[in-house]
């Protein structure tokens, strides 16, 4: 079966050839990527163009976006379970996932159609991140699915970096069309709603639903089984050591403030962090992913969680010069490329079959948790002791995060291979 | 089904350029909305104190932004340069917050006293709060980030305040950078959020501005030259020093919600004092005069007594971020 796979493999595209290390990634990730690229692409260019139409076109106060812009980001979080159970229990992983993308697509649609009053515009957003959270699970099982379990590192990459071309595209189209057009946020709309549908369509025509590692015999999971996940034997330590490394964590936004805090910006570059980070990023991810498949996904893991010591470094001293800065954001770019994506991966090797998308959207919801109470903590030591100390102490925490989770990461994964 | 359902997403994707590329074509060329400008008019309570205002078009906010010059009740003079979301001016200098030419980012325009754009500041965020001090020396503006608020909370957002030289054009500070201190001792959160800086009129050196934190919104007491300022007292947003320099005019927040009443502060005592105004104002008040406050509320220019006596006023229609030109 894996001969034959494998050889199949060959007559693909190679997008990259170094050494022995030739990235051959099933049609099927790539497919995945360039629907997510698409999506990304839609989305973004309404994020972008989002504050401006509110404020200029439809005389908003700022404040409301900032209501509209939480509920964007907080309506996604608590479908991701339900949509993962739901899509192993049907076996249908491209339809839920189907579900969500034509949601954000109806909302870019109704965004054309309806988007001319503020209130119109926050519904339409609160849909857009629900199809999110809805998709999100269904489709990383599709991945998990679609690889062997030694290239799933690799997989993830692909497709992480190819999602984060299209979050670079977007805001760049959508400032093409407002300097073509000035003003036409409709002109914005209309494009957008185009990528979505373009999203979609590759999903629906291109995405095979029944990837090589698809369950296809055997009774569909019960919910009974899906939280027996919880106490899985590999799964289990891979979730504790998860909500350790991400509590321990100081999130990017929280990085991205104390830089601003810590370094004398001229305003106008503070931009440029995030630009100069999501660069690292895309160019990281496939590498990184590909050493993961090499020597082993738990080193790059733990090796990738180490590197925000550096950004720690650089939170803690005084003076920042343009190179210390541009190191800690290509370090920042490479610790994001090599976790969450890794983990997923590392997570979807563990993983039974029958259960991907359940286990991911558990994974999912458990990291943004850990990083919602490590949001809140940073900020309280912050106010109680000052930037400095709080870094010091999250210094402290990494470290013993990393030491927990490394027996924590070797145990799950030695769980599985014995499985 | 690979090659048929590739060959349909062929075909799709050139529908979508098609009829992507010819609707953005058909906008780009298409007429624009040039028509008239928003024009403000003065109401029949007129005030012979000349003030500056941004002219608005409630039917059609694409209009907005045009700066005149409003006194004995009729237009002076109108800019022919700017189109401002937010505006100020004193002793000769002032400042024009807007998008910028290209449409798709902001900028801010030092401005002169014939209304000639003299230098540009590239923007991050959308305008909302600009000041100059009484000499014209120092200027500050706030905007309204997106992206870095750094909690999925409903009422997360973030501001920046900076610091302008007038006469060069250069940003010299941000407020997010100056030490903090509270009740004599250092105070610092990550949630910090500086917005509406007013200047002293008598030493342009001193300022006052808000700073919001939790569910804190504290009047603070700032030196350019110190870079630092110390927490006054809670619940004082947008202040707006009186031209004595004693008082200081702001907006009070009906507790928990984003509805705002105009108070007025005594400096020496901290205790306050509301005005005849009864709707929410989220603005950040002029002093006409010694006794009279001026705002907007998103549409016209009101007047107000400054003691809490009398009743509002309509001053000027169709206009909004009123600046009092006699002090």
């Amino acid at each position: 079966m894996y001969q034959v796979e494998a050889s199949k493999a060959l007559l693909k595209p190679r997008l990259w050839a170094r050494g022995s290390a030739r990235l051959r990634v099933p049609r099927n990730v790539i497919m995945l990527g360039a629907v997510s690229l698409l999506t990304d692409v839609s989305a973004e260019m309404v994020a972008t163009v989002l504050p401006m139409y509110l404020v200029f076109s439809l005389g908003a106060s700022p404040l409301v976006f900032g209501a509209i812009d939480g509920t964007y980001r907080g309506a996604a979080a608590l479908v991701q379970v339900a949509s993962g159970f739901t899509s192993d229990r049907w076996r249908r992983h491209k339809e839920v996932a189907g579900i969500g993308y034509g949601l954000s697509a109806l909302g870019k649609v109704a965004l054309v159609a309806a988007g001319n009053t503020v209130g119109g515009v926050g519904a339409i957003v609160a849909v857009d991140r629900v199809g999110k959270g809805i998709r999100t699970a269904p489709r990383d099982a599709l991945i998990s699915l679609s690889s062997a379990k030694d290239k799933l590192a690799t997989s993830f990459g692909v497709h992480r970096a190819m999602d984060s071309v299209g979050a670079m595209l977007g805001p760049l189209i959508a400032f093409g069309i407002l300097f073509l057009a000035p003003a036409r946020f409709d002109a914005v709309f209309v494009v957008s709603t185009l990528f979505a549908v373009l999203g979609l369509a590759v999903l629906v025509l291109n995405v095979e639903g029944k990837p090589r590692r698809a369950p296809r015999e055997g009774t569909p999971p019960r919910l009974g089984a899906a939280l027996s996940l919880l106490r899985d034997r590999s799964f289990a330590p891979l979730l504790l050591a998860a909500a350790g490394l991400s509590v321990a964590s100081v999130s990017d936004a929280m990085i991205y403030v104390g830089l601003q805090r810590t370094i004398d910006f001229e305003p106008a570059v503070f931009p440029l962090l995030y630009v100069m980070t999501a660069i690292s990023f895309m160019g990281l991810a496939i590498p990184v992913g590909q050493l993961a498949d090499r020597i082993g996904k738990v080193p790059v893991l733990l090796a990738g969680q180490a590197l925000l010591f550096v950004v720690y470094g650089v939170l803690l001293t005084t003076s920042v010069g343009l190179l210390v800065l541009i190191v800690c954001l290509v370090a920042l770019g490479g610790y994001f490329a090599a976790t969450e994506g890794v983990l997923t991966a590392l997570a979807g090797a563990l993983l039974p079959e029958d259960l991907q998308a359940s286990g991911i959207g558990i994974l999912i919801t458990v990291v943004s948790l850990g990083r919602l109470v490590s949001s809140v903590a940073f900020g309280a030591l912050w106010f109680a002791i000052g930037l400095h100390t709080a870094v010091l102490i999250f210094a402290a925490a990494l470290a013993l995060a990393i030491a927990v989770a490394a027996p924590l990461l070797l145990r799950a994964q030695g769980a599985a291979l014995d499985g | 089904m690979d090659s048929r359902g590739g060959k349909i997403t062929v075909a799709l994707i050139v529908v979508c350029v098609l009829v992507g590329g010819g609707y953005v074509a058909y906008a780009a060329l298409g007429p624009g909305e040039t028509s008239t400008d928003a024009s403000p008019s003065a109401a029949a309570s007129s005030s012979d104190v000349a003030v500056m205002v941004r002219a608005v078009d409630p039917a059609n906010p694409a209009l907005n932004g045009g700066v005149f010059v409003v006194e004995d009740g009729k237009v002076r003079r109108r800019s022919e340069d700017l189109a401002c979301e937010r505006v100020y001016y004193a002793a000769g200098h002032g400042i024009c917050m807007g998008v910028a030419a290209s449409g798709v980012d902001y900028t801010a325009s030092v401005f002169d006293d014939e209304l000639r754009p003299q230098h540009s500041i590239r923007l991050t965020g959308l305008p909302s709060r600009a000041r100059v001090s009484a000499d014209g020396r120092y200027g500050a503006m706030t905007v309204f980030v997106s992206g870095d608020a750094y909690l999925s909370t409903p009422t997360a957002f973030s501001t920046r305040t900076y610091l302008l030289d007038m006469k060069s054009g250069e940003t010299i500070g941000q407020l997010e950078q100056f030490d903090v201190s509270k009740d004599g001792a250092r105070f610092d959160s990550v949630d910090f959020n500086f917005w509406g800086i007013t200047f002293d009129p008598g030493d342009s050196d001193r300022f006052y501005a808000t700073l919001g934190t939790g569910d804190h919104h504290y009047l603070v007491e700032g030196s350019v030259g110190g870079r630092e300022v110390r927490v006054l007292r809670d619940g004082v947003e947008c202040p707006s020093l009186s031209p004595d320099g004693k008082r200081i005019a702001f907006k009070s927040r009906i507790e928990g919600t984003n509805r705002w009443r105009l108070h007025v502060l005594d400096l020496a005592t901290l205790g306050d004092h509301p005005v005849a105004e009864e709707r929410s104002i989220d603005d950040q008040a002029e002093w006409l005069d010694a006794d009279t406050l001026v705002y907007s509320n998103g549409i016209n220019v009101y007047a107000v007594a400054a003691d809490g006596d009398g009743e509002p006023a309509l001053l000027i229609r169709d206009a909004t971020s009123p600046v009092a030109m006699g002090n």
